[in-house]
């Protein structure tokens, strides 16, 4: 598994990277609006009222944007969880632990695909 | 009064390599600022990998329904997940500021085609880009503009 995981690091670290960045950049408008600002009653929950919502995430750019707020949050996740079981002593298990954690990810962008293709 | 120690009492008998201690990490070194910071920034994994999955939540229940879209927005309404939501923009702030202002100033590749640009300017050029992107994105989730 250590093996495979250190063929498979320039795209972990590419994701992770994306995820970093890109990910950070767009959540934070849409935790502000869908996390809080709907929720708190700061926002009009008619602005995310299903036809419009559906309307803005079934275009071609709402479905990218949908699928990097799912997939890039989760590789950063997984690749910082993945050191910090490091940093606590984790070298001997980091190859259950990374390949486990990058399942999970994993997972998650494929099942992001499909929820993104059924729009 | 004693006299002065002899320089080689304490040698080992035999002649070998010098032995060092093995490395040893303090047992509070989790408790530096410098290593708090850096864990807490690795902490916010967590939270990024939850909030991937709860926007995945969010668009499986867009893609099945009004009704099931409609439970799932007003689920959002529970103070957990309001909660949750603050400690997910705090995390953002946090990595933003870690990321961006602090470490990207300085990982700009040296010794090729481009110049090395001024911190400061790296800095402003990436924090302009997450404001513009999270002004536009408020603007069209909270229905002003499209």
């Amino acid at each position: 598994m250590k093996h495979l995981l250190l063929r498979l690091e320039p795209v972990i670290w590419l994701l992770f990277g994306a995820g970093l960045s890109v990910g950070t950049i767009l959540l934070t408008g849409f935790v502000l609006v869908v996390g809080l600002g709907i929720p708190m009653g700061i926002v009009s929950a008619d602005a995310l009222a299903y036809p419009r919502a559906h309307m803005l995430a079934s275009n071609f750019i709402g479905r990218v944007l949908l699928l990097a707020l799912i997939a890039l949050p989760l590789w950063k996740g997984a690749h910082h969880l993945r050191s910090l079981s490091m940093d606590f002593g984790g070298e001997s298990r980091d190859g259950a632990v990374g390949g486990l954690l990058y399942l999970i990810a994993a997972i998650g962008s494929v099942a992001g695909i499909l929820a993104v293709i059924r729009l | 009064m004693a006299g002065a120690a002899h320089p080689e009492a304490m040698a080992p008998r035999k002649k070998g390599s010098t032995r060092t201690a093995p490395p040893q990490t303090p047992t509070t070194w989790w408790s530096a600022p410098r290593i708090r910071t850096y864990l807490l920034f690795g902490a916010t994994g967590g939270v990024y990998l939850l909030m991937g999955f709860l926007v995945l939540r969010l668009a499986w229940a867009l893609g099945k329904g009004p009704q099931e879209w409609n439970a799932a927005l007003s689920s959002l309404s529970n103070p957990l997940y309001i909660g949750f939501h603050a400690l997910v923009l705090v995390s953002l702030i946090f990595v933003g500021l870690r990321a961006f202002g602090k470490m990207m100033p300085k990982m700009q590749p040296r010794g090729g085609p481009l110049p090395v640009l001024p911190a400061a300017t790296v800095r402003g050029v990436i924090y302009g880009a997450w404001a513009v992107v999270t002004l536009f994105m408020v603007l069209v989730l909270s229905g002003v503009i499209f």
